[in-house]
């Protein structure tokens, strides 16, 4: 044999020196061992070597595997007396009520041994139909929150009640005694107990006022109603019974005034039989929740949205025949007048409303409505909501007179006007000079922080309340935990029983309601005869319906929403009587035609996740993605990106997260952000979240590493007397410098594949199939559908078979699906650097997919290559794109790509059709992620449990950890983890048929997601029961709208989808050159 | 608690037992109903035998009592005999400290006719006493008890020493020899190097004792590191010394009158310290340990015995948990117990002979599935849930019994999630 030399490279060859000595040097580069073990601070100064480094790793491993042998000692400790209705191990459930001053919800409680673990909607309540969102599916975790105070601080020293007490009352009296201004500043109450107990107070202290501010007011529908019709309400807007709706910046689905989702999804549900939704069009200057679900968007400038409104009233004046207002000039005056015809068309189901604060442009939709018939039937004015109450010139008048040392004592109660203000109205200033400062909040926040005596207020769940959220409507919360921090004389303690106590009360809360009740609430229904019976029905249904038509009892008057504006408006209009209305009208017209917008345009919003910013300390929610926008952990400013090529701003195009920072300037307040690209964003306006910014909200910003994301409340003004919150002439300036935002989708179009499949109503009409063709694979036999070809044996179907669907056209995307399921699945909370390295860990997310100006024919027409017309396929259409959502989870595949290659069988297939993840059997190799086409699988990077990095996981605190499911494990580091279809709910409902020896019945088991989703878009069920919602639809639809995503690949999913149907002239099919397709892939 | 007595003895007494328990049990079913009663509604307050529980021993009642009509109204509704001024009523309650007793109005003339029969004429109690002779023996047996491994290591060392002896002495009595044969006394070698010049010339014997040794090693290091988390025989003494054998055997106190969530919930849950109240107000001295244990609850329950009320501060009781399942793991009582019909005894073997409650079980997953994979499903048939499972799988396996893995029982997500 011939001996040849090989070498590695011209260095072997040459042997070289240097070479000699690398080879002789076990390692290329120099392993950090020194530095890993100086960092943990193992040695002193005098370093380590190898062998030292080598010793430490023996020890360790010879001390874990005695560790291991070594048998823990685990307690377990009884109650002493065992509450009777607590079976350990079991969960109870009660009816509540979520109120934070903002959202509504009759809820149900799910407590595991006395801990609130989860809430569900409440479908006996008829104002909020059992829907829940993300915030009230969070505020469980909030109740946890280890930033809340556990006692009363007097000045900043912890105190004790009996002490704050009686200094508190000293003061009080001495203030009343001398006349002096006593004021309660609260969000709105909509608790008849709780207005009875500031009335019990105002009637000890005499010179108390109660003034309700809320952050996000909607005053100026309060003055435009009391102007129009003398009645200072916000009414009951019935989207069920309106076939067009046309929505002028108001965010309605998400963010405005109440939950519409229900009603609305109540019209956007289509089938064979009923092939008819609603027209929804929408003006709007940011891209919103809502406005992405739109028919027809039109992004308008903030400035202009006031103008819409003025112009589409002239256009239904003119067809209705009455006298127009003074218009301006505007681009969009084509759609204008096709949309005026369409609702005089469609007279009395039809609804216009705007999300401004500005009495003059509630007063034109006052006006508009009249015109189009709307009061009686999508408008009702006989069932007022009550849950907005704002007084913002109230508010501002308060602020005044603190400044001007005119308040002598300010109870704040649920409200933190510090952080929330108008920076104009300099709050913090006037607060200071108010003689006596207390505050109810549950934690040292902006404003409490400032105050003299901080008395802290019972998480809601701690908490007995009623509550009167629309007219007739009544429900009730009870505590379901004991109080966490409850000790003798410090701890915490609600804020009505504080009042009561000071307003010489001797009753408790409790004792007080039911008297309340008693007199109030009793005597309007007639469907029980005793009293007890009456309550303890109320309490367990949480919400009752009185009956409407029920005269108040004698003597006592229904909760209305004090307010004082709407009263000095009235008084106006009498003044006013003789002239017509149509002079205010004319008067409003033209003052809205005067706003100018400079360069940019500034519209706040809320996002779905932090709201106004009242739970910023929740995990949950901060880690929730925006559904627009898909950044999690920041606020920032949206822009249009022909606006961002304009200004050389950073684009983020592709994989990039980098944005450029930019200084905006409101009126002389200037606040640093970073600058995203918004497809959809109309140009010349920008868009900020409120919420972010909260420096004193809890231990979160620490532990993130900083304050999350910039207050821009103090960008809102008062105009005209209503807080505003849009901005007509905005600085935006490049701050030279980039920053890095976590968001969780990198592509943002569906870069030509039909994974979202959609059609307008006209085809659908003409086909159910439209936009739904048959994937066709060419076989030997001739081309034959998808799903038919099977390269493995068919599941035997024995058991159950547990299936999905989702109706594409009725989810909107609101997220309420993936806060239910983080809180039903343990699933880990990662923080903003891991999801910059897309890491999150969300079992179940929602796409949010753009259109692009780019498709496969254009390409062709337009001659551009393959790789071009992809990577523009990946830019969304700048001006005004499509938008669809589509919930992606596991799609428990029957021929799973992850299961074959996994090396110890640690995923597999059950025999309900579930694709299970066992992981105490993860060894972590991720091949079935890498193997799985729809990208669900999560791999736990670290031990977020222990690791000191991420300590604002709820599991890394020890209160935090009780909102744990105690029947899901807690996943470790190094395993993989998916959807699991909520295997433990599908276990428990299955024991719960075999204990009482029945059959199972369909929609007794259900997944979190689809427990949680407002509009049943998530239909879950047994697919070989006949009979089982999910095995009706799916036949209903099957030569319809049901579609398997990327069935041509075989995996044959268990969940499905329905096409989304588009009531818009467009024609937007997916799938039409399927021909063309076809053989593509079978060349392919 | 190490036994002396052998698996297969253990078992044969068991045998032996549950086929007398068996014969009992069919020599009237009737019987067995009255026993169901007791058990349910008597045996909380009332004991078979002499010692008083919270009301007196039924021991003998059938020559107290004025007749069985009496008694039968007495058990009927207490209250209305005590109305009527009856003496004897009067007497008892008085003899048992005003102490009152439940109305038992829910149950019929016969039953209570089958309860009068079965207090006169009580079951002898059986092998409890049998039992008791081996159990006490058990444990003097486990108090004197030597370790197998320690006679074993202490017989090879002596056998060592002696031969360290008789090698001298050898050497000795050789060198004495030499000498009177005039030889050279012989180099005393040392004891290491005869080893090894004994290895060198049995290099066969060496090499199958050495591999012996490994094999040895090497199979009890695997069955070591097997057992690593496995607690089979595990019973850690307990804050009190509370007796199974006492309450489930002796007093024959129903499992779930205890441990009530075994058939509503995953865990059967240990007993708050009310339910031991509710005997042990009237109860404060037991059969092995007097007062000093049942203290312990009362100080728990903030119970003052002397003026009978709950006046002091109450302390949970910190018992230590026996059976430890990993997190990963989801176990649910009342699917084995209320679903799958399984007796106490098939997980927690023979509790009623235990003083310390000990896990007889190893609980590994290889345990669970050896059952899943024997066990047919009790009341699968009758329960209208598995009806049309039960069809299909009866179409599927002709004929072979239905254990609970043909129906989906050892997938792993049906325990780990």
């Amino acid at each position: 044999m011939a001996t040849k030399k090989y070498w590695k490279g011209l260095e072997e060859l040459n042997n070289s020196p240097e070479f000699v000595q690398k080879v002789n040097n076990e390692f290329a580069e120099q392993i950090p061992v020194e530095e890993f073990l100086n960092d943990s601070n193992l040695t002193v100064n005098n370093g380590t070597n190898r062998r030292d480094f080598l010793k430490f790793l023996g020890f360790s491993v010879a001390a874990a595997s005695l560790a291991a042998c070594e048998a823990p000692v685990n307690k377990a400790i009884p109650y002493v007396v065992k509450p009777e209705e607590i079976t350990p191990g079991e969960a109870n459930w009660y009816a509540s009520t979520y109120f934070d001053g903002r959202d509504y919800a009759s809820i149900l409680v799910k407590t595991r041994e006395g801990r609130p673990i989860k809430i569900a909607g409440n479908n006996l309540s008829k104002v909020s139909n059992g829907a829940t969102n993300a915030r009230i599916q969070a505020s469980v975790l909030s109740l946890y929150d280890s930033s809340r105070l556990t006692g009363p601080l007097a000045n900043g020293n912890p105190a004790t009640w009996s002490s704050v007490d009686s200094e508190i009352g000293d003061k009080l009296a001495a203030i009343t005694a001398k006349g002096g201004a006593i004021r309660v500043l609260s969000s709105t109450i909509i608790s008849p107990s709780t207005k009875a107990v500031i009335d019990a107070f105002i009637a000890k202290y005499p010179t108390t006022k109660h003034i309700t501010y809320d952050a996000i007011s909607y005053a100026a529908i309060t003055n435009a109603n009391a102007q129009t019709f003398g009645q200072g309400i916000i009414p009951t807007y019935r989207f069920e019974n309106a076939q067009v709706v046309v929505s002028i910046g108001a965010d309605f689905l998400a963010n405005w005034i109440e939950d519409f989702s229900v009603g609305y999804t109540k019209n956007r549900k289509v089938s064979k039989e009923k092939a008819e939704m609603s027209k929804h069009y929408h003006f709007e200057s940011n891209l919103s929740l809502t406005g992405a679900n739109a028919d027809e968007r039109i992004p308008v400038k903030v400035s202009e949205q006031a103008k819409v409104v003025v112009n589409l009233h002239n256009e239904i004046a003119k067809i209705v025949g009455v006298a127009t207002l003074p218009s301006s000039e505007l681009p969009y005056n084509a759609i204008i007048t096709k949309i005026a015809k369409e609702l005089v068309a469609n007279k009395g189901k039809s609804l216009v409303i705007s999300g401004s604060n500005d009495t003059n442009v509630q007063l034109i939709i006052n006006e508009i409505n009249t015109l189009i018939g709307s009061y009686g039937k999508t408008i009702d004015m006989e069932s007022p909501s009550y849950i907005n109450q704002s007084n913002d010139k109230a508010f501002a008048d308060l602020v005044t007179d603190m400044a001007a040392g005119k308040v002598d004592a300010l109870i704040t109660y649920n409200t933190n006007p510090v952080y929330t203000a108008p920076a104009a109205l300099k709050f913090a200033d006037a607060y200071n000079k108010a003689g006596l400062r207390i505050s109810f909040a549950d934690r040292a926040d902006e404003t409490a922080s400032m105050a003299n005596y901080i008395c802290p207020d019972h998480h809601y769940l701690e908490s007995w309340n009623d509550f009167n959220p629309r007219k007739a409507h009544y429900s009730l919360s009870q505590p379901t935990i004991r109080p966490l921090f409850a000790e003798e004389n410090s701890g915490t303690r609600q804020a009505q029983d504080t009042l009561l106590k000071w307003a010489g009360n001797s009753n408790d809360y409790y004792t007080f309601i039911q008297k309340i009740w008693a007199e109030r609430v009793f005597p309007m229904q007639g469907k029980y005869m005793s009293f007890t019976e009456f309550w303890n029905n109320s309490l367990h249904d949480g919400a009752i319906e009185v009956g409407k038509g029920t005269e108040m009892p004698a003597g006592e008057k229904e909760e209305k929403p004090k307010v004082e504006v709407a009263k000095g408006a009235e008084k106006d209009k009498k003044e006013e009587e003789k002239t017509t209305s149509t002079v205010n009208l004319k008067q409003a017209a033209r003052e809205i035609n005067a706003l100018e917008g400079g360069e940019f345009e500034l519209a706040l919003y809320e996002k779905t996740g932090i709201g106004n910013g009242n739970q910023a300390n929740n995990p949950w929610l901060q880690e929730l993605p925006d559904p627009i926008s898909r950044i999690t952990w920041d606020n920032y400013v949206t822009m249009s990106p022909i606006d961002m090529k304009k200004n050389g701003y950073y684009l983020m195009e592709r994989q990039d997260r980098e944005a450029s920072v930019v200084n905006v300037t409101v009126d002389g307040t200037t606040v640093e952000l970073p600058v995203i690209p918004q497809p959809g964003q109309a140009p010349g306006t920008i868009g900020i979240a409120v919420g972010y910014g909260r420096d004193k909200a809890g231990k979160l910003s620490t532990q993130t590493g900083g304050v999350i994301g910039k207050n821009v409340f103090p960008f809102s003004q008062l105009v005209n007397g209503t807080l505003s919150y849009a901005a007509f002439d905005v600085k935006v300036e490049s701050a030279g410098k980039t920053t890095e935002t976590a968001g969780t989708q990198v592509h943002h179009t569906l870069m030509g594949r039909e994974i979202v499949k959609e059609t307008n109503l006209e085809n659908y009409k003409k086909n159910p199939k439209s936009g739904n063709p048959d994937e066709m694979l060419v076989t030997h036999s001739g081309p034959k559908k998808a799903v038919t070809i099977d390269l493995w044996d068919e599941h035997e179907k024995l058991g159950h078979r547990w299936g999905m669907t989702i109706d594409l056209n009725s989810c909107f995307g609101c997220g309420a699906c993936v806060v239910s399921c983080t809180a039903e699945n343990n699933v880990a909370v990662v923080g903003k650097d891991q999801v910059m390295k897309t890491r999150e860990m969300h079992w179940l997310r929602i796409d949010r997919y753009y259109s692009s100006d780019m498709n496969k024919e254009i390409a062709k027409e337009e001659g551009v290559g393959a790789i071009d017309m992809y990577l523009d396929m990946e830019n969304p259409s700048a001006a005004n794109p499509k938008v669809v959502f589509q919930p992606m989870l596991c799609q428990h595949c029957n021929h799973a790509p992850c299961e074959n290659v996994c090396p110890v069988l640690a995923t597999n297939h059950s025999s309900d059709g579930l694709n299970i993840m066992t992981y105490n059997r993860c060894v972590g190799t991720r091949y079935c992620a890498n193997n799985c086409p729809y990208k669900v699988r999560r791999f736990n990077w670290f031990n977020y449990n222990g690791n000191s990095d991420f300590t604002f996981n709820p599991t890394q605190d020890e209160l935090g950890r009780m909102v744990l499911n105690p029947d899901v494990v807690v996943r470790s580091r190094g395993v993989m983890e998916k959807c699991s279809m909520c295997i433990q709910r599908i276990q428990a409902g299955k024991l719960e048929a075999k204990k009482a020896e029945r059959k199972l019945i369909d929609g007794e088991i259900i997944t979190a997601c689809a427990e949680a989703c407002p509009t049943n878009a998530i239909i879950f069920g047994d697919l070989n029961d006949p009979d089982s919602a999910v095995s009706k639809l799916r036949k209903q639809e099957e030569e319809g709208r049901n579609y398997y995503i990327l069935e041509e690949v075989g995996t044959k999913p268990t969940l499905s989808y329905l096409t989304k149907v588009r009531n818009c002239e467009e024609t937007i099919e997916s799938g039409k050159k399927t021909e063309e397709s076809h053989s593509e892939k079978a060349e392919a | 608690m190490d036994t002396i007595l052998n698996k297969p003895q253990r078992r044969f007494l068991a045998a032996i037992s549950s086929l007398f328990l068996f014969i009992i049990s069919f020599n009237s079913a009737f019987a067995a109903d009255a026993e169901k009663l007791f058990k349910q509604n008597c045996a909380v307050c009332h004991s078979l035998g002499k010692n008083k529980l919270a009301g007196p021993g039924l021991e003998g009642i059938g020559t107290r009592v004025p007749d069985d009509a009496w008694l039968a109204k007495w058990i009927k509704n207490n209250k209305e005999v005590l109305k009527s001024g009856d003496a004897y009523a009067k007497k008892i309650v008085g003899e048992n400290n005003g102490a009152e007793m439940s109305v038992f109005t829910h149950l019929s003339d016969e039953e209570i006719a089958a309860l009068v029969t079965y207090i006169k004429n009580p079951p002898q109690p059986k092998e409890a006493t049998t039992a008791k002779s081996p159990a006490a023996g058990e444990e003097k047996a486990e108090e004197k008890g030597i370790n197998p491994l320690a006679i074993l290591i202490g017989v090879i060392a002596f056998l060592i020493v002696i031969i360290g002896v008789l090698r001298g002495v050898a050497h000795s009595l050789k060198n004495i020899q030499n000498e009177r044969m005039g030889l050279p006394g012989e180099e005393a070698i040392g004891p290491w190097r005869e080893f090894k010049m004994w290895v060198v010339n049995h290099k066969t014997t060496t090499g199958v004792i050495v591999l012996f040794i490994l094999g040895t090693l090497l199979t009890e290091g695997w069955y070591a590191l097997k057992a690593i988390g496995v607690y089979e025989e595990y019973h850690p003494t307990q804050p009190i010394a509370f007796s199974h054998k006492v309450h489930a055997g002796d007093n024959a106190i129903n499992c779930q009158y205890c441990h009530s969530g075994v058939e509503k919930s995953k865990t059967a849950g240990i007993p708050s310290v009310n339910i031991c109240m509710n005997c042990h107000k009237g109860i404060s001295s037991g059969p092995n340990t007097g007062t000093t244990e049942i203290a312990k609850i009362y100080e728990a329950a903030g119970w003052d015995p002397d003026k009978a009320e709950y006046s002091k501060p109450q302390k949970p009781i910190q018992w230590v948990k026996v059976h430890n399942l990993q997190d990963f793991v989801y176990f649910s009582h009342q699917q084995h117990v209320k679903v799958g019909k399984q007796d106490c005894a098939n997980c927690h073997g023979d509790i009623k002979e235990m003083t310390t409650a000990k896990q007889v079980s190893p609980l590994t997953m290889g345990w669970c599935i050896d059952c899943h994979r024997k066990t047919e499903v009790p009341g699968m048939k009758d329960n209208p849930y598995y009806e049309s499972l039960h069809k299909k799988l009866a179409e599927k396996y002709k004929g072979q019994p239905i254990t609970v893995d043909k129906m989906g029982g050892i997938e792993c997500g049906k325990c780990h999630y």
